[in-house]
């Protein structure tokens, strides 16, 4: 039997899902809100044009997706994603001796990335570690690994050169890497 | 030979944010093979590498519809009425 709509029990079904996944990528709670409702007005609307070839879960969060890059554009509107001065510096910059070799070595998490995911206090850690960083980088850190865009569609969206995209990813990836090792490796041991 | 091999053999400095940037894109065959033999006897590099690749993982787990964090998190009961009544409104 094809999958039917029920709209009036959207919020209760769906409500909190479709908010948590917005949260994690556009991290402001009233912000999220106001995708959440927008997406179920946009669905309410395109009602007709449901086939009940998907759930009605997994076409709620088609539409969803779209409204979330929405507000991604609408973001670079308001404000530059270029890398500027503000940005900082490389927080790497004074992790090397003089010859190049590091100074402040990393550390052997010894853990395979896959496992590691299965660990729900490591996912909320890096959760955390995400909203520790600046928007800008948040949000570039949130297109290219939490919603997986290639690079150059990142660059076309948000108005960057692609080698200010690898230097705004190489030092999220860095922060990350460090707010991680203190919050989760360093109190372990 | 001395001189290849020094040509051949990069820092910690440069291998990092190659390291980094392999992961968006693929490198030239120079610059792989110069990380593929540094990371082979670097230990620390070796580390750094898996950092950024369990980054990834986690990032992926907490990209799913239904991701295992922070399932305490609702909307608020006012918000949920407020949307349901601009639907009824809209609808």
């Amino acid at each position: 039997m094809p999958e039917t709509l029920n709209s009036d029990l959207w919020v209760d079904r769906y409500g909190d899902m479709l908010y948590r996944y917005t949260l994690v990528r556009v991290k402001n709670p009233d912000a999220s809100e106001e995708i959440v409702q927008v997406t179920l007005l946009a669905a309410l609307q395109a009602k007709s044009s449901f086939q009940g070839r998907s759930t009605e879960k997994s076409w709620l969060f088609g539409i969803l997706k779209h409204k979330i890059l929405d507000h991604f554009r609408e973001l670079k509107t308001q404000r530059t994603f270029e890398l500027t001065p503000e940005d900082g510096s490389d927080p790497l910059e004074n992790a090397y001796h003089a010859d190049g070799h590091w100074l402040n070595a990393p550390k052997n998490w010894d853990t395979d990335p896959h496992k590691a995911a299965e660990n729900h206090q490591l996912v909320e850690a890096l959760s955390q570690c995400m909203d520790r960083l600046s928007d800008k980088f948040r949000n570039i850190f949130v297109l290219k690994e939490i919603e997986g865009l290639a690079s150059e569609e990142i660059c076309k969206e948000m108005g960057i050169k692609p080698t200010n995209l690898w230097v705004i990813l190489h030092r999220a990836r860095n922060q990350l890497r460090k707010c991680l090792e203190t919050s989760h490796w360093d109190t372990k041991q | 030979m001395g001189q290849m091999l020094q040509w051949f053999q990069m820092t910690c400095r440069d291998t990092t944010p190659l390291i980094s940037e392999m992961m968006d894109h693929s490198l030239p065959l120079g610059k792989r093979l110069r990380l593929k033999f540094h990371i082979a006897i670097c230990d620390v590099c070796c580390f750094y590498k898996n950092q950024l690749e369990t980054i990834r993982a986690l990032a992926r787990k907490l990209s799913g519809e239904e991701a295992p964090t922070q399932q305490q998190v609702v909307l608020s009961e006012q918000s949920k009425t407020k949307i349901k009544n601009s639907l009824k409104q809209s609808g």
